[in-house]
C-alpha cells in the first residue's frame, strides 16, 4: 500500500498537523522525511502525528521521527504522535520513542 | 514434516512490501495469531532493509528469503552474498540521544524468538529468525 500524507498548518495551535494513511517503509521513508523537511523549512514550529490510518511503519520510518525531533528539539519545539494501531504502539514502545514523543 | 518456500528478491526497497505480504501469509496459514503474524512482518521487512540498505550498497542484484515452516512454528533466513560486516561492531541503538543506528537489528530480536545473524567482511550475511506458535495453557 502507498502512503498518503496530508499536511495542514494550524496556525491558532502553532503546530504542523500531519496525517498518514497507508505504510512507511523503506521504499517511501524518504518522501516522509521531504514533507516534514519542506514544512519545517516553511516554518519550525511543533508537530503532530495522526497515526491512527498508518497500517505499518518500520526502522526507517521511525528513523525520520527521530531525525526530526532531533531538528526541532534544537529549537524548543516538539513531536506528539497521536492514535497508533496496536501494531505500530508496539514499535513505538520496542525503540523507547512512545516515552519520549507520546 | 516441514514445508519450505524460497523467494529470490531483487535488492530493491520497493520489493521488501512483497516479502511482507509473503510473509504474512506464510505465517496466517501456519496458525500465528494476528500480533504475531504483524511481528513477523515487521521482523522479516527489517532483514530485508538490512540487506538491500547494506549489501545494495555494494550494488547486489538479488537476496533470498527462506520460510521453513514446521510444527512448532516458523523459520525464515534472509541471507545475501553481500560485503557482510563485523556482527562485534553492532551497537544498540539509544534513543534517548536520537540515535537511530541499529534499530532494525534491535527489533528484530525483540519481535522473533530466536535470531542468529553471521556476517564477515566478503562472506555475506545471513539473518535467521523464529517465531514459535504459541502453546495452548491447559
Amino acid at each position: 500500500m502507498a502512503l498518503s500524507i496530508n499536511a495542514n498548518n494550524n496556525e491558532k495551535a502553532g503546530a504542523w498537523e500531519f496525517k498518514l494513511v497507508g505504510e512507511i517503509d523503506l521504499s517511501n521513508a524518504h518522501y516522509f522525511k521531504q514533507q516534514m523537511e519542506a514544512a519545517l523549512t516553511e516554518k519550525c514550529q511543533n508537530i503532530s502525528v495522526d497515526l491512527a490510518n498508518l497500517n505499518y511503519i518500520d526502522s526507517t520510518g521511525l528513523g525520520v521521527i527521530i531525525s526530526v525531533y532531533g531538528t526541532i528539539k534544537k529549537d524548543g519545539h516538539c513531536i506528539k504522535l497521536l492514535n497508533p494501531r496496536d501494531n505500530v504502539k508496539k514499535l513505538l514502545s520496542i525503540s523507547g520513542l512512545d516515552k519520549i514523543l507520546c | 514434516m516441514s514445508d519450505l518456500m524460497k523467494m529470490s528478491v531483487p535488492g530493491k526497497p520497493e520489493y521488501v512490501a512483497t516479502v511482507r505480504m509473503a510473509a504474512a501469509s506464510v505465517a496466517s496459514h501456519a496458525g500465528f495469531d494476528i500480533e504475531a503474524i504483524e511481528d513477523i512482518k515487521v521482523a522479516v521487512s527489517e532483514a530485508c532493509n538490512n540487506t538491500v540498505v547494506h549489501a545494495g550498497e555494494a550494488n547486489l542484484e538479488e537476496y533470498n528469503v527462506e520460510f521453513v515452516r514446521e510444527e512448532e512454528g516458523l523459520t525464515i533466513t534472509v541471507s545475501d552474498a553481500g560485503p557482510g560486516y563485523d556482527t562485534d561492531s553492532y551497537e544498540e541503538p539509544n534513543i534517548s540521544e536520537l540515535n537511530s543506528g541499529g534499530l532494525g537489528i534491535f527489533i528484530i530480536r525483540a519481535l522473533m524468538d530466536e535470531v542468529d545473524i553471521t556476517s564477515g567482511p566478503g562472506l555475506g550475511t545471513n539473518i535467521r529468525m523464529t517465531k514459535y506458535l504459541a502453546k495452548d495453557i491447559a
